[in-house]
């Protein structure tokens, strides 16, 4: 299991397209990944869960993943905060 | 009852959505409050119960899907493709689950059940843009419970009709697309809802935020809705009707002329080859730009994120220039920096005697350096990602000196971005807008310092003829073909000649097809104009020859008054259609 801190740098926040980015990423690695905020824990692959934080830009979360490939999906999660949610 | 009053009960106001008209029946859109009870299951029956579910939200994600194939706007394709996820959601799968096979719950009351918790949160949450999502997953839920009960949704009569509703789910919206109405009147909804932004995609007059409800809509034959200045009109006068087919008409009329241009090689009919650019404020008359032939947008007016957006910042700019760079294709973007001023103020200014001939363009950029630095910031960093595609356009110069500190502002901005080792175009063209005749006058001087320069006919003829062009008492001398505009913009044609400086005009002439012609005649043929003119000057100018344009060019240049000029272009136009 491994945890990391990231933060919400997209103007919108968090809301219906990048949560939705979010879980199509999450959903393609094995491992389980949670994310945690205010002492909120949710699935990161539940779209509902991810919608229910309000996170605003500024927002700062844990994502802990846990699986056979969570170096890996850690590193496409993260790298989605990263780089505001932008797909190409 | 006066008929003041009939009037005034007959129109309803609202925000504008979705530009266009529509002229149509009334359909109220009602919606029934979904109630489910929770009643139980037999032991022993929710395996069956828990198949039967599944099989059902299997089925309304094939129909999701389905619509996700019909439609080819990338906008509504991720709003299903979100929608679907709602319904894979893990975490709502495994509450209903719960709930038959632990609680023993009939499937219907799982799912009213397990969507509230969620539904309650986000109504709860007090974020605005969660309250827009809260209807769409109320839809979801409704349409999966219609499912379940084996309701057939009512077949909606939509066909060119003006549809009522409190408010619509994206899915909603994108069914009723379908069903070809004559435009939507929503009393809910904002101007960034998903049903705002589809509705501007695919093409449907729509006015939000308008209390239908007191005046009982289905009461009247027929409702003519604006989406441009956002008014419905119940039971227009016959005169109302008729100006609408005309509308109509011509709207059809433009639409299969622009099609049949854009297609056209930009040549005229000897063989020159001409540019025609679209003048570009919002990302939504994006897609008529590539449909209309544009070769990208020669005027990017960035005035309105200024002004409209709150929470202003270098990313929001960023954004929005991407947008418009992708959207381009391979064609050049030339970003106008803030024109505020002017006519163009932001509330907090202190009004000022002469506007016009006040603190505006760069003149309120350089006393507003951070600004200024702001946005070279955004607009270089855009540009790493489009290299070669990005010029900057600077409004309002009037003193040499203004271009070199501009310049020198530019520079410290590149400077810092290379410590921070941040990417961006190093030889990103740096224009000037011609449109201050001072600075026309020292056009040689000024060519010497930048990449290109751009003519703001607009401007220019409210500075050459010293009129402003918002009072009224003196419109009729407000004339952009006046003889002293001609010279002056052919002194700039001939001063970039000589030096071999790219030059371009944009602004109202460009958009006038006869003024088209004489620029033709004149030496410059790179035009921006708005994205509707764009058929009607292209038009022009690929069935002539340049020996007509530049005969027209002289005889114009030569001319001592407008109503000469004037008289020049209707007998010009009237000789070139004899010879066709």
């Amino acid at each position: 299991m491994i945890k990391k801190k990231v933060k919400v740098l997209n103007e919108a926040g968090l809301h219906a397209r990048p949560s939705s980015i979010l879980v199509k990423t999450a959903s393609q690695f094995k491992s389980d990944l949670f994310i945690e905020m205010y002492g909120y824990r949710i699935n990161g692959k539940s779209i509902l869960g991810l919608m229910t934080l309000a996170a605003e830009k500024g927002s700062e979360m844990e994502l802990i993943m846990d699986g056979p490939d969570e170096e890996e999906a850690m590193e496409a999660v993260t790298e989605l905060f990263e780089n505001k949610f932008k797909t190409a | 009852m006066s008929t003041k009053d009939t009037i005034k009960q007959r129109t309803l106001l609202g925000t504008p959505g979705a530009g266009g008209r529509g002229l149509g029946r009334p359909v109220v859109l009602n919606r029934e409050k979904t109630v489910v009870k929770p009643e139980k299951i037999e032991k022993g029956e929710e395996e069956n119960e828990l198949r039967f579910i599944n099989r059902e939200i299997d089925e309304l994600k094939k129909e999701f899907y389905d619509l996700k194939l019909v439609s080819n706007e990338r906008d509504v394709e991720e709003v299903i493709e979100s929608q679907i996820q709602v319904l894979d959601d893990p975490e709502l799968r495994e509450k209903i689950r719960e709930m038959i096979e632990e609680q023993h719950y009939k499937a219907i009351y799982a799912v009213f059940s397990s969507f509230n918790d969620y539904i309650q949160i986000l109504e709860n949450s007090g974020a605005k843009w969660l309250n827009d999502r809260t209807v769409d997953i109320i839809s979801i839920r409704d349409q999966l419970i219609d499912l379940i009960r084996n309701h057939q949704p009512r077949e909606l009569d939509a066909d060119n009709a003006v549809i009522f509703a409190v408010e619509l789910s994206p899915t909603e919206m994108v069914k009723l697309s379908k069903l070809n109405p004559a435009g939507i009147v929503s009393q809910k909804g904002g101007l960034t809802s998903h049903m705002v932004i589809l509705a501007q995609s695919l093409g449907i007059p729509c006015v939000i935020g308008a209390d239908w409800h007191l005046i009982k809509p289905e009461r009247f034959e027929s409702v003519l809705i604006d989406g441009d200045v956002g008014s419905v009109l119940f039971d227009p006068t016959d005169k109302i009707i008729d100006e609408f087919e005309e509308y109509q008409q011509n709207q059809y009329r433009k639409e299969k002329l622009a099609l049949k241009w854009a297609e056209e090689e930009n040549k005229t009919r000897c063989g020159k080859s001409f540019t025609i650019r679209g003048n570009i404020e919002f990302v939504n008359e994006l897609p008529r730009l590539s449909t209309r032939g544009a070769s990208g947008v020669g005027l990017l007016r960035t005035e309105t994120i200024l002004f409209e957006s709150k929470d202003f910042d270098v990313q929001t700019q960023i954004e929005f220039y991407r947008q418009v760079a992708q959207a381009s294709g391979d064609h050049p973007v030339i970003i106008r920096l803030f024109d505020a001023g002017g006519d163009k103020l932001p509330d907090n200014h202190e009004e000022e005697h002469n506007p016009f001939l006040g603190w505006r363009g760069i003149r309120m950029l350089l006393d507003s350096p951070d600004l200024l630095r702001q946005q070279y910031e955004a607009i270089l960093k855009v540009s790493a990602e489009f290299p070669g595609r990005i010029k900057i356009l600077v409004p309002m110069i009037s003193h040499i000196e203004q271009i070199n500190r501009s310049k020198e502002i530019l520079k410290e901005v590149k400077n810092k971005l290379s410590k921070e080792k941040v990417l961006f175009d190093d030889t990103i063209p740096f224009g000037i807008m011609i449109e201050v005749p001072g600075i026309a006058l020292m056009a040689s001087e000024a060519a010497d310092m930048v990449d290109f320069f751009s003519i703001g006919t607009n401007d220019l003829t409210q500075y050459m003829l010293a009129v402003d062009r918002g009072n009224g008492k003196i419109s009729s001398l407000y004339q952009p073909g006046h003889p002293s505009v001609w010279r002056i913009i052919n002194r700039v044609i001939k001063v970039c000649r000589d030096k071999d400086l790219p030059l371009s005009v944009c602004g109202e002439m460009a958009s006038n097809p006869l003024y088209a012609a004489c620029f033709m005649g004149m030496g410059l043929n790179d035009l921006s104009m708005t994205t509707n003119s764009i058929p009607a000057v292209k038009s022009m100018l690929c069935t002539h020859d340049m020996s007509e344009f530049r005969q027209l060019a002289w005889s114009v240049l030569k001319a001592k008054t407008y109503t000469e000029v004037e008289l020049l272009f209707t007998e010009w136009q009237k000789k070139v259609e004899l010879q066709q």
